[in-house]
């Protein structure tokens, strides 16, 4: 009986796979793999990776996609990305700096290259060909109008280990839903996350998009206020198609490492569901509720209120009406860009009365993160500071107008600011009798402290919602 | 005749090895006999509200009996809190025993049994001095270790003056030894040990016995007896221990005196103060020195000096006004500072079960830790998975300042309210919480609940 069902069962999978193959994609490869090398490089860096007192340096080794005729390429920069969220508020940061850029194009044309950015909510990474003689190259051209299906094909090439000749494999997947919420998104099944960044054509042979992930909104609460825009990498990995809707954006104003040119409001918030507006006798679909209004943000100079729900931006409804849908609002006011001049209908409430009015806030920039703040290394005593940043306040509830000081972000192991007690992420506020509120000032006093060769450096640190002293003996 | 003298130190050494070891033996026979008869196995129920809601949990420690009424000092995280607890006595009886108060701080709590159908007479350990304690000192422990009732182990005071200025906490989540400095052994102590007594060869105890260091080889730590005996008095008096506050913390000055010029056993440096605080009200700083407390001379050179100084302090009756003459830029001042009443270390607990969430009241010291700017609402401490709470979005470390429109200052207002609202059945509730300075909304959808109920 059992051999039975098993026999019936065998053929029922092997008749579904025939099937399968009887309805499969109809690409020409020949000519898709043509256009694939032409425009393909093979990108090899060396990256240093820092994290509190450990720093190693890998080689890497990426597929990438020359997009521009100056020689921009992209590439899966998921582990160059600096601002992950959770990174960025904890101080815990892995510090990635990429040096010794090559690219290689499948002919063996050899170019250095330079580090750009990495965009923050696709992970795309941006590097530059290095010419002398301002070549131009052959660049990837995306078609601009398409149209998704549910069912079409899509094609991408990915990069196979450095042993492996020749170096790209071919793979198919198919659009299996075309998602709406949070954002649209065409989903596509039969592709892994390997294999992301790579460039994806339909079967007209049209480069449509890049292969990206959307991921679960509502996993993105470890930025516990919400007032930097975070977005979560957590949660398991939908993926599908970056679009060339978005893609034009980045590659005509590429992400540079170190510069926010997202739009900043400066409010923590939550979404107004369905329930509250019914409680609330409200009669709209979804708004934001502010929850904290930062200090003189945007938000606050606009007089943007705890409790003020917004419900309208430039007079669009806001379509929040749970949790799950707040990171739409958010993605909104950072793309509008900082100086954009926007235009919110709010509504203030009490339990007696409810008035509606217009505000208008021009957005600010993003907060810089703690990776992208300056840092100063003092190489005797072996230990590393970065200025402070708004997330480094937020965090640990900090008043920025009555508390200053820099972070320890990298002590060396056996270093003697690690060993006479000095410890990671710990703040400090003063270097003997001086002040301490960047790492300009603390430049100044070690070179002054190392000239004079003083025997003994007292810190004053904040550590754990506590102050104390740190006594580091010196050995210049 | 010269090679005939080592021979005889041989023989006199092993002979003088011999005869202690019968006396030491007979000593450890002796005080065992003065302690074991009044050795208690214990086992509480105490109450954890993590989870969202109150989960009862049996636990087993040890302890001591110190008084004929039936007085047994155990540890405060064996028996602080417990509803109820059975006590197997020395000679195999089991009485029940109810608890009357404890010290988290000093980690001691005092339960009494209930004699009145004990028939034998019941039999009490003495208290020794833990000032006279020697490193090298032999002393036994006595308790249950993994529930093994009536283990005795044997070792020596590995140190006397242990202190543990980082932040140590109880399995309930108080901080604990800030006041104190323990006795470390290498007499075995096991998770069950807690609460039982370290005795001296004398039959006389020398610490309660309270932690033990993991992964290690026989490091274990008791709370030196003079602690205890001070403790134990004032729980018996006021069912817990009354301390004065006034919020800075102290750094031994031995590594810093040349910064601050100060010399040898003079001084006691303020290296934090806590926000809103007794100290921080009469402008002290962190990097003043105190050289003198009420006119007399205080100083912390070493770590391990610095529990007496905060004792000191805290041996204040709240509301007491200090003096204290501070060093400050290599200039002398005098600041006084009125104490407060360091206060429960937490709050009471309450499972307001109807709604799926477990709340803490604020006492002044979760004030402090949590940064807090005031002490109204009630501390949400725990949500339970599946409920209205956790659908609405409430978190732990939320603290609710609303309930609908309604201000709640305090545990008792919550309580009160909570009970109006359930007895109404009021369906919608909206909790106007604050988390990490924000505020936010959270709408409880009670009719949910009751749909469950019914379907049980």
């Amino acid at each position: 009986m059992n051999k039975k069902l098993l026999y019936v069962f065998t053929c029922v999978i092997i008749s579904l796979c025939l099937t399968q193959n009887s309805m499969a994609q109809s690409f020409e490869f020949d000519k898709l793999q043509k256009l694939v090398e032409e425009v393909s490089v093979v990108i090899e860096m060396k990256v240093s990776y820092s994290f509190g007192a450990h720093d190693n340096e890998q080689e890497e080794r990426y597929l990438g996609t020359v997009v521009s005729e100056e020689g921009l390429v992209l590439f899966n920069g998921l582990t160059l990305g600096t601002e992950s969220p959770i990174l960025a508020l904890t101080g815990m940061n892995v510090k990635t700096t990429p040096s010794v850029i090559t690219v290689t194009f499948l002919d063996g044309t050899e170019y250095p290259a330079e580090f750009v950015g990495v965009d923050r909510f696709s992970n795309i990474g941006f590097l530059k060909i290095k010419t002398e003689d301002d070549k131009k190259f052959n660049y990837l051209h995306f078609k601009d109008d398409k149209k998704y299906k549910v069912g079409e094909w899509m094609s991408l090439y990915m990069l196979l280990p450095e042993y492996i000749q020749p170096p790209l494999s071919a793979d198919v997947g198919m659009v299996s839903n075309l998602i709406e919420v949070p954002e649209e998104f065409p989903l596509i099944v039969g592709f892994n996350s390997l294999q992301m960044t790579s460039v994806l054509f339909d079967e007209d042979l049209n480069a449509v998009g890049v292969l990206g992930r959307l991921s679960n909104p509502s996993q993105s609460n470890t930025d516990q206020a919400g007032m930097i825009e975070s977005f979560g990498n957590f949660g398991m990995p939908l993926l599908g198609v970056i679009t060339e809707e978005r893609l034009a954006k980045m590659i005509a104003n590429p992400p540079e490492k170190g510069k926010t040119d997202r739009g900043w409001l400066g409010i923590t918030l939550q979404a107004l569901t369905t329930e509250m507006a019914e409680f609330w006798n409200l009669d709209i679909e979804g708004g934001i509720i502010i929850n904290d209004v930062a200090k003189n943000s945007p938000a606050s100079k606009a007089g943007l209120a705890i409790g003020d729900i917004i419900f309208e931006v430039n007079g669009q409804t806001v379509e929040v009406n749970k949790e799950e849908k707040v990171p739409i609002f958010q993605r909104k006011i950072a793309e509008m860009g900082p100086s954009a001049a926007v235009e919110f209908s709010i509504i203030k409430r009490t339990d007696s009365n409810v008035d509606t009015s217009k505000v208008l806030a021009t957005l600010d920039k993003t907060p810089m993160t703690a990776t992208d703040s300056p840092d100063y290394e003092n190489e005797a005593l072996e230990y590393t500071v970065r200025d402070m940043v708004f997330s480094d306040f937020l965090y640990h509830n900090l008043d920025a107008d009555v508390f200053g000081g820099v972070v320890v972000s990298e002590l060396k192991s056996g270093g003697l600011a690690e060993i006479e007690g000095l410890r990671y992420g710990d703040i400090i506020q003063r270097i003997g009798d001086q002040e301490i509120a960047s790492v300009g000032e603390v430049e100044v006093v070690m070179d002054e402290l190392e000239e004079r060769k003083v025997e003994e450096i007292i810190f004053f640190v904040w550590r754990n919602q506590k102050t104390l002293f740190v006594n580091v003996k010196t050995d210049w | 005749m010269k090679f005939l003298l080592p021979i005889f130190l041989i023989f006199t050494l092993s002979v003088s090895a011999v005869s202690p070891d019968r006396s030491i033996q007979d000593k450890i026979y002796s005080a065992r006999d003065k302690v074991m008869t009044a050795l208690v196995h214990i086992q509480p129920v105490i109450k954890n509200y993590a989870t969202g809601e109150m989960e009862k949990q049996a636990v087993i420690g040890s302890g001591i009996v110190i008084h004929e009424d039936g007085y047994v000092v155990t540890n405060y995280h064996v028996a602080g809190k417990a509803e109820r607890i059975i006590c197997t006595l020395a000679d195999k009886e089991i009485v029940t025993a109810t608890y009357i108060g404890g010290d988290p701080m000093t980690d001691i709590s005092v339960i009494k049994l209930d004699l009145s159908n004990y028939k034998n007479k019941i039999e009490i350990a003495e208290f020794g001095n833990s000032d006279e304690v020697q490193v090298g000192q032999y002393v036994m422990a006595l308790g249950s270790p993994l529930s093994l009732s009536r283990s005795l182990s044997f070792g020596v005071i590995s140190t006397k003056d242990r202190y543990f200025s980082s932040n140590v906490r109880l399995p309930s989540g108080e901080r604990t030894g800030r006041y104190n400095l323990w006795l470390q052994t290498d007499a075995a102590i096991n998770p069950g040990n807690s609460g039982g007594p370290l005795v001296d060869l004398e039959g006389k105890i020398v610490g309660i016995n309270s932690r033990a260091q993991t992964f290690a080889n026989n490091i274990g730590f008791a709370i030196p007896i003079n602690v205890v005996k001070a403790v134990v008095a004032e729980i018996i008096d006021h069912k817990k221990v009354i301390r004065s506050w006034i919020g800075l913390h102290c750094q031994p000055l031995q590594e810093l005196e040349e910064y601050f010029g100060t010399n040898g056993y003079s001084g006691v440096l303020i290296s934090s103060i806590d926000p809103s605080s007794p100290a921080e009200k009469s402008f002290l700083k962190a990097g003043d020195i105190i050289l003198e407390l009420d006119g007399k001379p205080v100083f912390a050179r070493f770590v391990e000096e610095v529990p007496f100084f905060y004792n000191q302090i805290a041996q204040y009756k709240p509301g007491s006004e200090i003096s204290l003459k501070v060093l400050r830029n290599d200039e002398t001042f005098n600041f006084k500072v009125v104490t407060k009443q360091l206060g429960d270390l937490q709050g009471e607990d309450f499972e307001s079960k109807e709604w799926g969430f477990t709340v803490k009241e604020i006492t002044r010291q979760m004030q402090v830790e949590n940064q807090l700017d005031d002490m109204t609402g009630v501390l949400v401490v725990g949500v339970k998975n599946v409920g209205s709470a956790s659908e609405g979005g409430l978190r732990r470390r939320d603290v609710i300042s609303q309930i609908n429109s309604t201000p709640i200052q305090n545990f008792e207002d919550f309580i009160s309210l909570y009970n109006e609202l359930t007895i109404q059945k009021t369906e919608k509730i909206l909790l106007t919480i604050d988390r990490s300075g924000a505020t936010r909304y959270v709408l409880l959808d009670i009719t949910e609940e009751e749909e469950d109920k019914e379907d049980e």
